[in-house]
């Protein structure tokens, strides 16, 4: 008998090529270096005098003191062994004992981007700078006054590639069966350095989200368009609408890789304040949504904990474009030079929705009959 | 996959219909970039991902369908 086996290539040696956020930029402005695990090795992120962030390879190039442990001196981070200096550019800025520098001194520099008050790092194996047009977009309600402040969570995921999470872009199904969601739309397009998820679904009636404030049972239209900008960072702008009332929100799901085989996944919210809401409570909105999508990302990681890599899934119709996906993932892990045309040309996937949402409903009908209620906030976080 | 022109530019995109809401839609190198719906808002800096569709293309897949150029399955 023919049965299927599961192939599963080792992960990648190699990190991404791409911007990956490194989190909120206010979180690195006090003065003080600040380590970050990542591509396998350590950086040191620091505020030099001049106010920009400067991310530089974690150790130092004389006798390999650990920069992170060091001291911001002006411009530069003075390593904590010798006191050599190191400027943002990567340059020894200076050596206090020493007649000169050695000739071009220098460290790995990694470049930089502060923008929607979150600081993103330019990762290329081959050590290139970013391509033109290779950047993250603006998020208009990023440090706007109708907007909320940013929420930020990070939640370290051991034992599993990056590419897990980067999965669930085409995966329709697991929202049902993992998030409680009942999508009703789906269609995935890919193209350049963009992956996007079109979505809608609605709330459950076994199940409560909490992404809108209100009671428990009450019906919410769900709409987001979300897109990864590259390898790591997703932008997922959300639309959630109960009795009349929209909440709208901007949610970042973004991971760097720590190792081979571990990664740093962080999520940050803001919501659009309702007119005149004051900013505590527009932060404490941010605050229960993020908290909800928290929760969900706890199921993600319930089930890569114990799943097995798997490069030939089995599909049925009505599962999103695993494959095509992939090959849109795969041109940040070749050089520049080998990206294929397939890994960037325009593809475009619509999922025939009409089966599915007429067994979830079904299903969801059954629970409500047996009194069975999923709720992804535990009662004590709930707000109002 | 089978090949449709959209009647607007002339582009020919391989096609897959599994059932009439199911589209699968693979554009040539290239042909997104030139696609007159997608332009203004690439020369917006606007990353055409972000557009779901061209509409005068979904036009032409639908009028396939219509003229039996592109079979879609019967549902069973
Ligand atoms: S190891 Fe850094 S100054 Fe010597
Ligand atoms: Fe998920």
């Amino acid at each position: 008998m023919n049965h299927r086996v599961i192939e599963a290539a080792p992960p990648p040696e190699r990190f991404a090529r791409g911007w990956h956020c490194l989190g909120l930029a206010d979180t690195y402005k006090d003065g003080k270096p600040h380590a970050v695990e990542a591509f396998g090795t350590k950086l040191v992120v620091f505020q030099g005098e001049g106010g920009g962030l400067s991310v530089l390879n974690g150790y130092c190039p004389h006798m390999g003191g650990d920069l992170t442990q060091g001291t911001v001196k002006g411009d530069a981070i003075a390593c904590p062994f010798h006191d050599w200096r190191w400027g943002g550019d990567g340059k020894c800025a200076g050596i206090p004992y020493a007649k000169r520098v050695p000739r071009g001194a220098r460290t790995l520099a990694w470049p930089t981007l502060e923008r929607n008050q979150q600081l993103y790092v330019w990762n290329d194996p081959e050590g290139n700078p970013p391509p033109e047009g290779v950047t993250i977009p603006e998020i208009a309600g990023a440090g706007s006054p109708e907007w909320s402040n940013w929420t930020w969570n990070t939640m370290r995921v051991d034992g599993s590639h990056c590419r897990e999470i980067v999965d669930n872009v085409v995966d329709m199904a697991h929202f049902f069966y993992i998030h409680y969601a009942l999508p009703t739309y789906f269609k995935n397009v890919f193209e350049g350095h963009v992956a996007t998820q079109y979505y809608e679904g609605v709330s459950r009636d076994d199940a409560y989200l909490g992404f809108v404030p209100g009671t428990e049972n009450q019906k919410i239209a769900q709409r987001s368009e979300a897109a990864y900008h590259g390898p790591s960072y997703m932008i997922d702008y959300l639309w959630n609408e109960a009795e009349g009332t929209t909440v709208e929100t901007v949610l970042i799901n973004c991971h760097y890789p720590i190792g081979r085989n571990a990664f740093m996944l962080q999520w940050g919210v803001i919501v659009k304040k309702f007119p005149g809401m004051d900013d505590a409570t527009a932060d404490a909105m941010a605050a229960q949504v993020a908290e909800g999508v928290g929760l969900g990302f706890m199921q993600d990681v319930e089930i890569w904990k114990s799943k097995a890599p798997i490069d030939n899934p089995l599909l049925c119709d009505q599962d999103g474009p695993v494959y095509q996906l992939r090959r849109w993932y795969e041109q940040f892990y070749v050089d520049a030079a080998e990206v294929a045309p397939e890994m960037t040309d325009r593809f475009e996937f619509e999922i025939d929705t009409a089966r599915a949402v007429q067994v979830w409903e079904q299903e969801v009908a059954a629970n409500v009959e047996a009194g069975i209620s999923y709720s992804m906030i535990p009662k004590s976080m709930r707000a109002g | 996959m089978r090949p449709v022109d959209c009647r607007a530019c002339g582009v020919r995109v391989l096609v897959e219909k599994r059932s009439l809401p199911h589209t699968s839609v693979q554009w040539p190198t290239g042909a997104a970039a030139a696609c007159a719906e997608f332009a203004p808002r690439v020369a917006a800096g606007r990353a055409t991902a972000l557009i779901p569709h061209c509409a005068a293309l979904r036009a032409s897949i639908e009028q396939a369908v219509r003229d039996g150029s592109l079979e879609v399955p019967a549902d069973v």
